[in-house]
């Protein structure tokens, strides 16, 4: 088993001419949580997206725990334990909470789903809204149930696209403090992309910096912080 | 529904459809209600692929149909017992509809609709044309054997005992099907049609359960068509015809499919409805066209789902 839980080796994804990601590498270490951060239409959705099986990559390879998935489908690499959440909360509206959440849990092959979905849900405080149909929820819940449904059977790996996306200011530190608590207690790794500065410096052990589809600088936060370019393309030179 | 409540409300359907036509008499009556039970059961096929699929098809006819011709063509041949050639027939068109579902499921929308219809029209022309086989635009009679399933034939084709039957296999139907749904293909389809993205996200695979609802759905409408075969002995073309499809949508969409009965209202309340009009029925589509437009307007839901507002205590209570 390599210490690296993820690996995306020069992945490039090009739509006709256009590069949306360009030759990009990162990595995941078991339990890191890794900030990806950039500008709007630097390519931090598509790497999520070449990474979980959803855009097919043009070059380059992703490995999960040593593993070569780059010609697996998302099913399949969701149940080798590679999960994701959406900017765009995506759930099922039509269904209980429970249920859909529930439904999550056996297909992860777990002895029991029940106990496993209960232990999410009560996790993301969802338990009081449990047999709620989910477009009965406030937005606020939904976003944990859309979270929720990327935790079901601990996956190895949580890629989060923007998880804070039109939460309040309150809410969205309370949720990042729980991530972090949940990635250190779970042993799950985390690649989060967030807008939220104060929260992805709050809660990264590392970051990656992207612009243009390139990545343009890596490492610890406050190195990253200093670096010149990430001052002057991302932060602004003032900041 | 509870589990008891679910086998309690299915006995005593039985039970009272039993008793319905021991006790009434009306051949023209139970003729009508026979015939509303047979389209009741093609639209909770029709109802079952949009309520568990979120697809429109207009080519359930085809299913609906092709059982018919099949039953008669291998009772025809003299090839096997008609027991077996029902059997046969309804596995093949759940069979051909499965496989041919892998292909046209992943077609999303109106194209999914219009594909339907295609196929669907498709056998329509080729039965009318096949004079050797079906017998043509004329139809074919079938000649069903003396007893059926150990019952002679001439009590079977009694008004009373053909309703009985076709509400006894309407009743079975809903049953298994609420079963089924209850469980793991229940939700799996659901999220599914809920979702199709985030299903896969959450590791199922989405194909298979699409294609096999369809199959399902195919399933409840060709035993419709054996049903129909069986009680007017005689199938043709129009059997196939794609307003046979239209109608059985509408009454899925008037009955209202978000529950598994409501089609089958829908079947039940069209013929009625036709049937008290009377002489006025020449202008029947005209009127059950309003009746259509009217129910999606102001009840989305269908006429279930207005039942189930008013069971539940006035139209302003929804939500949580």
């Amino acid at each position: 088993m390599s210490a690296l839980v993820l690996e995306a080796v020069d992945v490039a994804v090009h739509y006709g001419g256009v590069k949306a990601v360009d030759g990009v590498s990162f990595s995941l270490a078991r339990g890191q949580i890794r900030g990806l951060i950039g500008p709007n239409g630097a390519g931090k959705s598509t790497v999520i997206d070449a990474v979980t099986g959803r855009s097919r990559l043009t070059r380059g390879k992703v490995l999960l725990d040593g593993e070569d998935v780059t010609a697996l489908g998302v099913v399949q690499r969701r149940l080798r334990g590679l999960s994701r959440s959406f900017q765009r909360t995506s759930i099922f509206g039509g269904m209980s909470v429970r249920r859909q959440v529930e439904l999550a849990a056996q297909r992860m092959n777990h002895d029991r789903p029940a106990a496993d979905a209960e232990a999410v849900l009560g996790e993301l405080g969802l338990m009081q809204v449990a047999d709620v149909t989910a477009e009965a929820l406030g937005y606020g819940e939904q976003r944990r149930l859309d979270l929720a449904l990327a935790l079901v059977g601990k996956p190895k790996v949580l890629l989060l696209d923007e998880p804070m996306a039109g939460l309040s200011v309150r809410e969205s530190h309370e949720l990042a403090r729980h991530l972090e608590s949940l990635a250190g207690r779970w042993n799950v790794s985390v690649l989060l992309v967030e807008h939220d500065m104060d929260v992805v410096f709050g809660i990264s052990h590392a970051l990656t910096v992207f612009e243009l589809g390139r990545v343009i600088a890596s490492g610890e936060p406050a190195e990253v912080r200093r670096d010149p370019r990430v001052r002057e393309a991302y932060l602004g030179s003032a900041g | 529904m509870t589990m008891r409540s679910l086998w309690l409300t299915t006995l005593c359907a039985l039970a009272a459809g039993g008793l319905f036509g021991f006790f009434v008499h009306s051949g023209t009556l139970l003729s009508l209600l026979t015939q509303a039970l047979i389209y009741a059961v093609l639209a909770v096929g029709v109802g079952l692929l949009l309520r568990q699929n979120g697809m429109v098809s207009f080519g359930h006819a085809l299913f609906f149909g092709v059982s018919g011709y099949g039953v008669g063509i291998l009772m025809q041949a003299n090839l096997m017992p008609a027991e077996l050639a029902i059997a046969l027939t309804l596995a093949g068109v759940a069979l051909a509809a499965f496989l041919v579902g892998l292909v046209i499921v992943r077609v999303p929308g109106v194209s999914f609709g219009m594909l339907t219809l295609a196929i669907g029209q498709m056998f329509y022309l080729t039965a009318s044309r096949s004079r050797g086989l079906t017998g043509g635009a004329d139809g074919m009679n079938i000649d069903w054997p003396a007893r059926l399933f150990g019952v002679p034939i001439a009590q079977l084709l009694k008004p009373g005992a053909m309703f009985v039957l076709c509400w006894s296999a309407l009743v079975v139907v809903l049953f298994l099907l609420a079963l089924l749904l209850r469980g793991r293909f229940g939700s799996v389809t659901e999220a599914v049609r809920d979702n199709e993205e985030r299903a896969r996200f959450i590791g199922i695979l989405t194909l298979m359960p699409r294609a096999l609802v369809f199959a399902l759905s195919a399933f409840v409408s060709a035993l419709a068509g054996v049903l129909s075969a069986l009680n007017t002995g005689f199938v043709s073309p129009e059997a196939l015809h794609w307003s046979v499809s239209g109608v059985a949508l509408m009454m899925a969409v008037v009955g209202g499919y978000k529950v598994l009965w409501g089609p089958a209202l829908g079947a039940v309340v069209y013929f009625l409805a036709k049937d008290a009009l009377g002489d006025h029925a020449t202008h029947w589509m005209a009127i059950f066209g309003v009746a259509l437009i009217t129910v999606i307007v102001f009840s989305p839901a269908g006429i279930a789902g207005a039942l189930g507002r008013l069971a539940r205590g006035g139209p302003g209570r929804a939500g949580r």
